[in-house]
């Protein structure tokens, strides 16, 4: 018979106690720091400027702060089409990444989305590329597939895995293994001038519930006021086209593969479907029997509709959430009477949630940039400083600057910027921030696949030309791209 | 009196062989290494890239793995270029893009040459304004004819529509059959100057005299200048139309920039399409076979310029 006396049950409760509260601290250090669950405008503001980060402090424990080293840095930075407050931001971080690491010499070099891919590529075939790159969404899985970058996870510059959007962490990932460190991530919103719609007999103050109602809406505008409806945009290589004509391809039903639902096998091509089809339909409606969009949507990328859009001359499109900023940045640089006429434009603005599909499925791209950093063999000089390359992943990925540096444009990537008193500042601040945040959750990742640069950025643009210029039918633009993805993943030439 | 000096004689006696280009080779041995350094230089900078695309395009280079790990296809990259019908639509883009714009802009500079060869107040003024095309750059220029050019909010559409000559803008870049000739337009605006100047140099070589005879014989106008002045600027003309078609064959800043190659491939022409497949859907293998049958064309362009300044230069040297 075994004794159990009632000091060594006392202990044994103890320990089994400490062990559990332990095992409870450990998962909830490996919770989100936000509730996604929850993820609401209400939400949001309630969680905004409730916590305290020490940048510098996080960042010394990843490398100290008088680390002697040299970085060399690329990074799609600020273009024409982005808010003058996005540029103060970029400026200040790289100053303050100076006075905080001032023995690292930081050799950085800014380049836009359209270039970055382009010049990464050569200088990777020329084992000359920087050190650390900061490269859009899209383009990680294509470097990560090859060999190129190195294994790199939150937790290698002091964070967790779950302080970033899980979509963020699979675009990072290529079979299993981290790549790189979210800096940012946004989706769209839908935004139409209210002025516009009372004009057109539309309701001021409601969007377009579904992209069906986009069409209409759009024939009515043009129609009524002889304006375009809604900015369309399928330039070639430019990464606006599949960021407005995905949501609406998802919204449909379709899809390039299955990447719209919740475990993607990307096994079979699905732009063929009729649902893919029904989308561009939609897109050829708007286009070639209505003509109600810009006539230039073939040749225009969005930073060429945000003028029309404050020039009174477009009704509705979708975008980012730093155009209210832009818009405000573009109405500085009018003169005389276009300056009122921009303002009412300005105060006609409206943000709202992206549109759903037939079935009301709402969908759109979950946009952002991550950090990676590259092997040696394939940098200049063979050499990487990996101590430099992490400090600077750490400081942009803290919550104070991915808050930052998303302050007009996008929103954090690590999920702690959130409770930031920026974030805070910026709800007072950025007008519609509400809406744009609302639309994370319905966000999608492209694809993480190392084709997917070519599907999206080259096929998809391609199958709206060829349907849109009458080069095709809808039917054979679809069947058309969707044999170019099939012999793009067989392998073919 | 030839005088030959010690030195002279010893480097007579250091000739290691007696075969005539030895020989001549050994006698121009300084001069060979003048230009070794330039042609060590090429080696680096020509010869290799070109062997390089050369082995290239012998392979399949899937996106998604490196270079160093591409996959030895033989001659299938040719093959599927051959057999793909946008080589084709973007073969008959080239050579509708580099007929028109050689010929035209030829034309026009030459026109423009022989207007400006006479002498009237405010020539200079007129020289210079007609040869600013020319130094602008092909950037800026592409970006301010894109505007031009806007199928909603150009320049041309706007007074078009504003004389009421129109009711909408015309489309010229967003539509498959007007894009090219749209674009031939902005290229030839760029490059007839240069053919201004290349005649206007020829120009200046057709003797006076002669025109004035053939005057004095009776000849009019037309006949001075086709039998005086035309045979006078045959090879300035043939040096000026091969550097404008080969300057056309590589042209790729206004197509790329103005368009992309598009839409649905209509301006696509073969450096936009090497451009795209290359840098953008990464299909090296591909894009250095399309780049070798490139080479091979313009090299032969290359040999009927070559010969055409050695007939210059063999006429100079008999006149």
């Amino acid at each position: 018979m075994t004794r159990i006396s009632l000091g060594g049950a006392v202990l044994r409760a103890t320990v089994s106690t400490a062990l559990m509260v332990s095992l409870m601290s450990a998962s909830a250090l490996g919770a989100p720091p936000v509730d996604l669950n929850k993820w609401s405008p209400q939400y949001v503001r309630s969680i905004a400027g409730t916590q305290n980060f020490d940048t510098a402090g996080d960042c010394a424990k990843v490398t100290p702060l008088d680390y002697k080293g040299r970085l060399t840095f690329w990074y799609q930075g600020v273009f024409e089409g982005d808010p003058d407050l996005l540029r103060q931001y970029y400026k200040e971080f790289f100053e303050t990444f100076r006075k905080t690491y001032p023995n690292i010499q930081l050799e950085e070099q800014a380049l836009t989305y359209n270039d970055l891919l382009d010049k990464f590529r050569t200088a990777l075939l020329g084992n000359a590329a920087p050190m650390a790159v900061r490269l859009q969404i899209l383009g990680g899985t294509e470097f990560a597939s090859k060999g190129y970058l190195q294994p790199l996870k939150p937790e290698d510059v002091g964070y967790s895995t779950e302080d970033f959007w899980p979509g963020a962490m699979k675009a990072v990932t290529w079979e299993g293994v981290t790549y790189g460190i979210p800096t940012n991530n946004e989706t769209m919103a839908f935004i139409w001038n209210a002025d516009i719609f009372k004009r057109a007999g539309l309701d001021p103050d409601k969007a377009p519930a579904t992209w069906d109602d986009v069409v209409k809406y759009s024939k009515q505008i043009h129609d009524k006021l002889g304006i375009a409806g809604y900015g369309l945009v399928a330039r070639k290589n430019a990464g606006n086209t599949p960021y407005r004509f995905m949501p609406q391809l998802w919204a449909y039903g379709g899809g390039v593969f299955d990447e719209a639902t919740a475990s993607p096998t990307y096994k079979q091509v699905e732009l063929n479907s009729a649902q893919s089809k029904a989308a561009l339909q939609a897109s050829y409606d708007m286009y070639v029997r209505d003509k109600s969009v810009p006539v230039s949507a073939l040749t225009n990328q969005q930073a060429d509709n945000q003028p029309l859009f404050l020039a009174g001359q477009l009704g509705m499109m979708v975008s980012h959430p730093s155009d209210y900023n832009v818009m405000l940045d573009l109405q500085k640089k009018t003169t005389g009477s276009d300056k009122e006429k921009a303002q009412t434009v300005i105060d006609n603005m409206r943000y709202g949630l992206i549109p759903t599909g037939p079935d009301g499925k709402r969908a759109v791209v979950f946009g952002g940039s991550n950090f990676h950093i590259l092997k040696p063999e394939y940098v200049e000089g063979g050499k990487v400083d990996e101590p430099a390359a992490k400090a600077l992943g750490c400081m942009w990925a803290s919550p104070e600057w991915s808050l930052k540096m998303a302050y007009a444009g996008s929103n954090p990537g690590n999920l702690n910027g959130f409770k930031t008193k920026w974030m805070k500042e910026r709800l007072d601040n950025i007008k519609f921030l509400d809406v744009t945040t609302s639309m994370l959750p319905y966000g999608i990742p492209f694809p993480a696949l190392p084709q997917s640069p070519e599907i999206m950025n080259i096929i998809v643009p391609d199958m709206l030309q060829n349907a849109l210029t009458g080069a095709m039918t809808v039917d054979q633009a679809g069947d058309d791209a969707a044999k170019k993805v099939k012999d793009l993943m067989d392998g073919g030439l | 009196m030839t005088i030959l000096t010690g030195k002279a004689e010893g480097g007579r006696r250091l000739q290691p062989a007696r075969s005539g280009v030895l020989r001549k080779v050994w006698e121009h041995r300084a001069d060979y290494a003048y230009v070794l350094p330039a042609i060590a230089v090429m080696l680096i900078v020509i010869a290799y890239p070109i062997y390089y695309t050369i082995e290239l395009s012998f392979f399949n280079t899937p996106p998604g793995l490196q270079l160093r790990d591409k996959i030895f296809i033989g001659l299938n990259n040719y093959t599927a270029i051959l057999t793909s019908p946008v080589f084709w639509k973007v073969t008959s883009n080239t050579l509708i893009w580099t007929l028109g714009s050689t010929f035209i802009s030829f034309v026009l500079g030459f026109a423009s040459a022989l207007a400006l060869h006479r002498d009237f107040v405010g020539r200079g003024i007129l020289r210079a304004v007609l040869i600013i095309p020319w130094v602008i750059s092909a950037v800026a220029a592409s970006y301010i004819w894109k505007w031009i050019y806007h199928s909603d909010f150009g320049i041309i559409g706007a007074v078009l529509v504003g004389l009421g000559l129109a009711d909408r803008p015309p489309n010229f870049i967003d539509n498959v059959n007007t894009v090219l000739p749209s674009l031939i337009v902005v290229n030839i605006w760029r490059e007839f100057p240069f053919a201004m100047i290349m005649m206007m140099a020829g120009l200046q070589t057709v003797p006076d005299q002669l025109l004035r005879a053939a005057k004095v014989d009776g000849a009019n106008a037309w006949q001075r200048f086709w039998h005086v002045t035309f045979p006078h600027l045959r090879n300035v003309s043939t040096v000026t139309i091969l550097l404008l078609a080969v300057a056309n064959f590589n042209s790729f800043i206004i197509p790329w920039i103005m368009t992309g190659g598009g839409p649905s491939n209509a301006s696509h022409i073969w450096i936009t399409h090497i451009y795209e497949l290359a840098f953008g859907r990464q299909r090296w293998g591909v894009a250095s076979a399309y780049s070798v049958l490139l080479f091979l064309i313009l090299m032969s362009l290359g040999y009927f310029y070559v010969r055409a300044l050695s007939g210059n230069e063999q006429k100079g040297g008999s006149e």
